[in-house]
């Protein structure tokens, strides 16, 4: 009988023990789940961050544009107003597209600046895996909502960088151009969020 | 012949004749009254006596008068300034030796323009002011080009307001690294063409924003509630987030406190129970953390609530006489605010989850209790049957023949 008596007691510690992650986890505010463009434009505010640490850290900032890149995405034709009538799958397809491009671009980079043992490297690294990531991420939501893949841009790329200080503009050139894409981006993610709920 | 004056085709020429001729008429009369000459500050400037050579001597007169600045008189009777500054502006007329006028002209002096000072202020994402302030005291009138343009993009107008030196570009494409503001002044003297360049992405800074409030928390003697509407300036889209810093301290004391929200309300949770308390908001662009942050927002004076009910004439807010911005929100409390309206009214999410949190503890509390309960119970009565038992084994015992 005692046996019996600490085998319920024990039972009852059991008992309570169980419920102790369910306390726990019974948060007053129920979390919500991040949606697929909640993915998207966090994303792309990480990317935007890691450039603008990469431009603080290792770029140097000078007025001459130098214009080593002429198959970047055009930016010259996106004004604020436009974010007021963004189109969901034309909008998705071209930013897809957009970021194939600067995957080109970064990897070409990345190449150069290993090339000159340039310090930036482990971050561009870093950068071209994040950008894959939100490409992927934003293949999957295109599949979703059936946003056709456009036929990517052939990028030219600068022929050959003799030296550093090339390498050192270029870099500025191309980091500068993505930090305002994934500006612009992180936008149109946030102004589509409510076209893809209609959607889906 | 009357005929022919009446017809319509004499009719369209006369009346094309004097439309044509009436201007130049004009022009010409303008010309001899008011000829304008502009001359360089600090050089010397040639004023002529008519076109045609004049070989007999000539008088010049300025305003009338024969008084004439630092000057001399050239063979063929033009009138050399020398080293002119302001004082020789003036009408100045030629005569010949029988006093009969041959020629006036009007001089004005200045300088050509030089370079230009540009600014300009970024309050959105649709519109950019630029200003400019002259490098160069000109003195003349001028006429202003301005155009404006990003990386590699055609020239465009800016709006010129030349009365207030500035002009306005509207919905420019704002995602491009750098862009170029080209403006040309010219005058009678030359001209000057100026290029600024500006990244617009820095330069943005919104509108501190409107309509702050802030408002005691009734029940909390440490907490005051702040509320603001976004800059009238800012697109009301949800691609344009703005942060908010809100910045506290008790009146005196020199050291801020902040903290940052996303939205209005917010509420300040650690004011000091009883002091008057100075409040200011500011804004900058959520996304772009490269931007400026607002101007801060007028100072707005409030205590948070107190179990206090007499209204005291002489505890009246005062504005600091240094600042004129003073504002104050403080409507003095009714006697009706009575100390014991302690019932904290769960005003948001978290205190209503503290509640939830309170019941399903209590729950958990008299399961507990109940269970040990129906322990107790249980051994209790295992015991009562044991003794039982053991009585009756007794019993069995003691009867048992030996």
């Amino acid at each position: 009988p005692p046996v019996l008596l600490d085998s319920s007691s024990s039972l009852l510690f059991s008992l309570l023990l169980a419920q102790l992650p369910v306390l726990t986890s019974a948060s007053p505010v129920p979390q919500r789940r991040p949606s697929d463009l909640d993915k998207l434009s966090n994303q792309t505010k990480n990317l935007m961050k890691l450039t603008q640490e990469l431009l603080r850290e290792h770029a140097f900032d000078s007025d001459v544009e130098p214009h080593r890149f002429r198959s970047l995405p055009e930016m010259s034709n996106r004004s604020a107003n436009d974010l007021n009538n963004l189109e969901l799958k034309p909008t998705l397809s071209q930013l897809h597209a957009d970021l194939k491009l600067y995957e080109h671009h970064f990897e070409w980079l990345n190449k150069v600046s290993k090339k000159h043992h340039h310090p930036a490297v482990p971050k561009l690294v870093e950068v071209i895996r994040e950008m894959k990531s939100l490409i992927n991420l934003l293949h999957r939501q295109m599949l979703k909502v059936e946003a056709p893949r456009l036929t990517p841009a052939t990028p030219s790329l600068p022929p050959h960088l003799p030296y550093q200080f090339d390498v050192l503009q270029s870099s500025h050139e191309l980091l500068q151009h993505f930090k305002l894409f994934c500006d612009w981006a992180y936008r149109a993610f946030i102004s589509l969020k409510p076209k893809v709920t209609a959607v889906q | 012949m009357p005929g022919l004056l009446s017809s319509p085709v004499y009719l369209t020429v006369v009346w094309f004749l004097s439309w044509s001729l009436l201007p130049s008429c004009a022009q010409i009369w303008t010309d001899e009254v008011s000829d304008v000459q502009y001359g360089r500050l600090e050089s010397n400037v040639t004023l002529a006596c008519g076109k045609s050579q004049i070989r007999t001597p000539v008088v010049w007169h300025l305003n009338h008068s024969s008084a004439l600045p630092w000057h001399k008189v050239t063979s063929d009777g033009a009138l050399v300034l020398l080293h002119v500054d302001h004082s020789a502006q003036g009408n100045y007329s030629c005569y010949d030796n029988d006093g009969l006028l041959l020629h006036s002209v009007k001089l004005r002096l200045g300088r050509p323009p030089g370079l230009l000072s540009i600014s300009c202020q970024v309050p959105n994402y649709t519109h950019v002011r630029c200003s400019w302030v002259e490098s160069v005291k000109t003195f003349l009138p001028a006429k202003y080009n301005a155009s404006f343009r990003g990386n590699g993009q055609m020239w465009a107008p800016c709006v010129l307001d030349i009365v207030r030196k500035r002009c306005d570009i509207d919905h420019p494409a704002f995602w491009q690294a750098m862009h170029t503001l080209r403006i040309t002044e010219t005058n009678a003297l030359g001209s000057e063409t100026t290029y600024g360049q500006f990244r617009l992405h820095e330069l943005l800074k919104p509108n501190p924003p409107e309509s702050v409030l802030v408002k005691e928390i009734e029940g909390y003697p440490k907490r005051l509630n702040v509320f603001w509407n976004i800059p009238s300036s800012w697109p009301q889209h949800d691609a344009f987030p703005l942060l908010f810093q809100i910045r506290y301290r008790p009146q005196g004391s020199i050291y801020w406190s902040e903290i940052y929200s996303e939205e209005s309300p917010a509420i300040i949770f650690d004011a000091l129970a009883g002091h008057v308390h100075q409040v200011q908001v500011r804004a900058r662009d959520e996304v772009n953390s490269e931007s400026q942050w607002s101007e801060w927002t007028p100072l707005l004076l409030v205590r948070p609530w107190q179990v206090y009910t007499t209204p005291d004439p002489a505890e009246a807010f005062l504005p600091e006489e240094r600042d004129p911005d003073y504002y104050f929100p403080i409507t003095p409390k009714p006697e009706t605010s009575t100390p014991k309206s302690h019932n904290p009214v769960p005003d948001d999410k978290g205190n209503l989850g503290l509640v939830i949190l309170l019941v399903l503890f209590s729950v958990v509390i008299l399961t507990t209790i109940l269970s040990l309960i129906f322990v107790v119970w249980v051994k209790q009565r295992r015991h009562d049957h044991m003794t039982k038992q053991e009585l009756t084994s007794m019993v069995k015992m003691k009867t048992m023949p030996i």
